[in-house]
């Protein structure tokens, strides 16, 4: 898919564009999306000290240094301008004599099943970039890495072209991933690998397994997800992986409600509680203290369990410990979901990933490692990284003990 | 049935398998649910995976399968574990290909999922990864057709193919199963064979308490029945003297078997009830299609 092709939609097109990226598809996202700034930045003295502090400027909506603060500068914070974050590997910080804090739980990524091989991804850095423009993300990589001086208008005071340079990466990851999340955008884009060929994701899907999924509810925190204390207190720990979907048995061998069963919980489905992709839920998926507590029963009596049911068993004070920005792809051309998870420390991850792997559960014969057993029957984890999201003010280049 | 070639990682090693298409049933507690051939699918891609060092079936793990051509993604899934006449258990299912060419089939165990004991309790815990090759020509099919047609018509249980290197599922005969056998019992055509290690010889299953492995097998040829849930009473004048579940465990000296710590010996005259609660959660080849559903328990008398 050419960004050049007149036929493509706005959609299409600005999809393309930033998979592609370049300065070429940056002036065919801005034709399309409208070339002029939407609206600066205001002063980046006014942002606050998490990099990861989305929520309000998504729903509505510092510290000094360089690049990003030029970037700042140039887009407002919220799905209209831009939002960032830099993360740093253990990696990064191995190029130091001395460690990280205590404070800062970060290990090297692994394999988080006895079934997953995951290619362990070590670049330094990591940057996720979001917006709903395209042009705004292919702009601020454009003007990050030195190939502009100017974006959106706004000069670059410096950028990070001869600090950074594109990682490789150990089985020929790519240094470059982009994706989508939205209402109707995995229906648009399921003519890859993966999705069978009869288009069967729902219009209205944000997701391509056909469900809603950042329920309010059913996410952490930003104050739970930062770290309270230690040099690097508000910042936020990053998991970001890479799943390969394969959704030919999710949608060709299973009914609307089998489907509920393995997302949600057997008792969803049972007692039909989940219209559509979900959207009737409210603001919680409903996997409630009964759908936890009868876990076992459900494996025994349905021969199944639901991933919302079994990750559940995670929560603190009734709310998940792992704030989710994760959204699908076809990098490859092939479905695909960037797990990209913020936690107070890597160890919550591991953890929410223990629950999902509903190992206890496999005592029930009918439920299989991977099969009747949530969704890991069509999710196969490709990469693991695992990045420290520094508080602003330590976002450009940290010592491991500033 | 085609052969492609084994590979050994880590603690397995692996047999890839090619067949025609095969309709199967898949098993969910006591259903059973047709996954009829589709127009897509070219072949019945099978896995075996066992212990090079004792030639034991590694069954009750988690498999999938990634088919590549020229290094790029055909498929991939996780495929089924399946109890088949000529296989006995075995990982599989039906596959599309890309035309004719030669293939990359990525074949990953997850770890054994059953109890670990003796030899075994420091093995089979991670997950491994191979690759095996195959071609896909019409040489391959006329084969794999040919054969088709020799093997219709047999009555009865199909003899399980000797397939040289590749160590054959099947459970001991009850007379060479460590201990002392209690009994026999059948349940469904499948049968179970219960046998009792004292106190000194179990001490790998206990603290020196009597051990119960209860050994479930096919009736005419021995092929192992993994992946049941099982429980057990013993019963002496009248009296429960033990209930409970009965474990699966892999074990190098019993083999695949259920297991379960006893509180005292089993003597003369108890009677001893083994209760399949959960049949065989293994999808089914043609052949085994009705076999192994409902198993009610069975009771021996010591």
């Amino acid at each position: 898919m050419a960004p050049r092709q007149p036929s493509l939609s706005r959609r299409e097109l600005v999809k393309a564009a930033v998979a592609i990226g370049g300065s070429a598809a940056l002036s065919a996202c801005l034709d399309r999306e409208g070339g002029t700034p939407t609206s600066p930045g205001a002063d980046p003295a006014d942002r606050p000290a998490r990099q990861h502090a989305w929520n309000d400027a998504l729903a509505t909506d510092d510290h000094g240094n360089h690049a990003f603060r030029s970037l700042e500068r140039a887009f407002a914070p919220g799905n209209d301008g831009l939002l960032f974050t830099i993360g740093y590997a253990p990696a990064y910080f191995d190029h130091f004599d001395a460690s990280l804090p205590e404070s800062v739980d970060l290990p090297e990524p692994e394999a988080l099943s006895s079934f997953e091989d995951p290619a362990s991804d070590e670049p330094d850095a990591v940057v996720h970039l979001a917006s709903d423009r395209g042009s705004a993300l292919l702009a601020a990589e454009e003007g990050l890495f030195g190939e502009t001086d100017a974006v959106d208008g706004v000069e670059m005071e410096t950028t990070v072209e001869g600090v950074f340079e594109p990682a490789s990466l150990a089985d020929d990851g790519p240094h470059r991933r982009t994706g989508f999340v939205g209402d109707g955008l995995p229906a648009e884009n399921q003519d890859v690998s993966g999705v069978p060929d009869s288009g069967p994701v729902p219009e209205d899907s944000p997701l391509y397994m056909g469900f809603d999924s950042g329920f309010e509810k059913n996410q952490a925190s930003e104050d739970r997800v930062t770290i309270e204390a230690g040099p690097f207190a508000e910042g936020t720990t990053q998991h970001v992986s890479k799943i390969r979907l394969r959704l030919d048995d999710w949608y060709g061998e299973q009914d609307h409600e089998e489907r509920v069963a393995e997302m949600f919980c057997p008792v969803h489905a049972e007692e039909g509680r989940v219209e559509g992709t979900g959207t009737n839920l409210g603001d919680s998926n409903q996997v409630d203290e009964g759908c936890v507590e009868h876990i076992d029963d459900h494996a025994a009596e349905y021969g199944r369990v639901g991933h919302a049911q079994k990750n559940a068993r995670v929560r603190e004070d009734g709310s998940p410990v792992i704030l989710r920005r994760d959204f699908d792809s076809t990098d490859g051309d092939e479905a695909g979901l960037h797990f990209l998870a913020l936690q107070a420390g890597i160890g919550d991850f591991v953890a929410t990933r223990a629950a999902m792997n509903g190992t206890d559960q496999t005592d029930s014969p009918a439920v299989r490692q991977r099969v009747n057993n949530g969704i890991l029957e069509y999710t196969f984890v490709r990469r693991r990284g695992n990045f420290l999201l520094p508080p602003r003010a330590q976002r450009s280049l940290p010592r491991p003990d500033p | 049935m085609v052969l492609p070639g084994t590979a050994t990682a880590g603690d397995y090693r692996f047999a890839l398998l090619l067949a025609t298409p095969h309709r199967f049933w898949s098993v969910d507690i006591d259903e059973r649910f047709e996954t009829p051939i589709e127009e897509s699918d070219d072949v019945h891609l099978m896995a075996s995976v066992w212990d090079p060092e004792t030639g034991t079936v590694l069954p009750d793990s988690g498999f999938s399968v990634e088919i590549l051509r020229d290094g790029e993604l055909v498929s991939q899934e996780v495929i089924y574990r399946m109890v088949s006449q000529r296989m006995g258990f075995h990982y599989g299912a039906n596959f599309g290909l890309d035309g004719d060419g030669t293939y990359t089939a990525r074949l990953s165990v997850g770890g054994v999922s059953a109890r670990r004991t003796g030899a075994f309790a420091d093995r089979f815990g991670d997950g491994e990864t191979a690759d095996i090759e195959f071609e896909w020509s019409k040489a391959v099919r006329e084969r794999l057709a040919t054969e088709q047609l020799d093997a219709a018509g047999e009555r009865g249980a199909l003899r399980p193919m000797e397939m040289g290197e590749l160590p054959e599922a099947r459970a001991p005969e009850p007379a060479a199963l460590p201990g002392t056998v209690l009994g026999t019992g059948q349940s469904d055509d499948a049968k179970l064979v219960a046998t009792q290690l004292p106190g000194d010889a179990a001490r790998r299953f206990t603290d020196g308490n009597p051990y119960l492995a209860v050994s479930a097998r096919t009736p005419f040829n021995r092929l192992v029945l993994p992946a049941m849930g099982l429980s057990a009473s013993v019963v002496r004048d009248g009296e429960t003297v033990f209930e409970g579940a009965v474990e699966p465990t892999l074990d190098p000296e019993l083999g695949y078997h259920y297991g379960t710590v006893l509180p005292e010996t089993v003597q003369s005259d108890d009677e001893v009830t083994l209760d399949p609660t959960t049949p065989p959660q293994l999808a089914r080849h043609e052949g085994y299609e009705r076999a192994f559903l409902q198993m009610d328990s069975t009771t021996v008398t010591v």
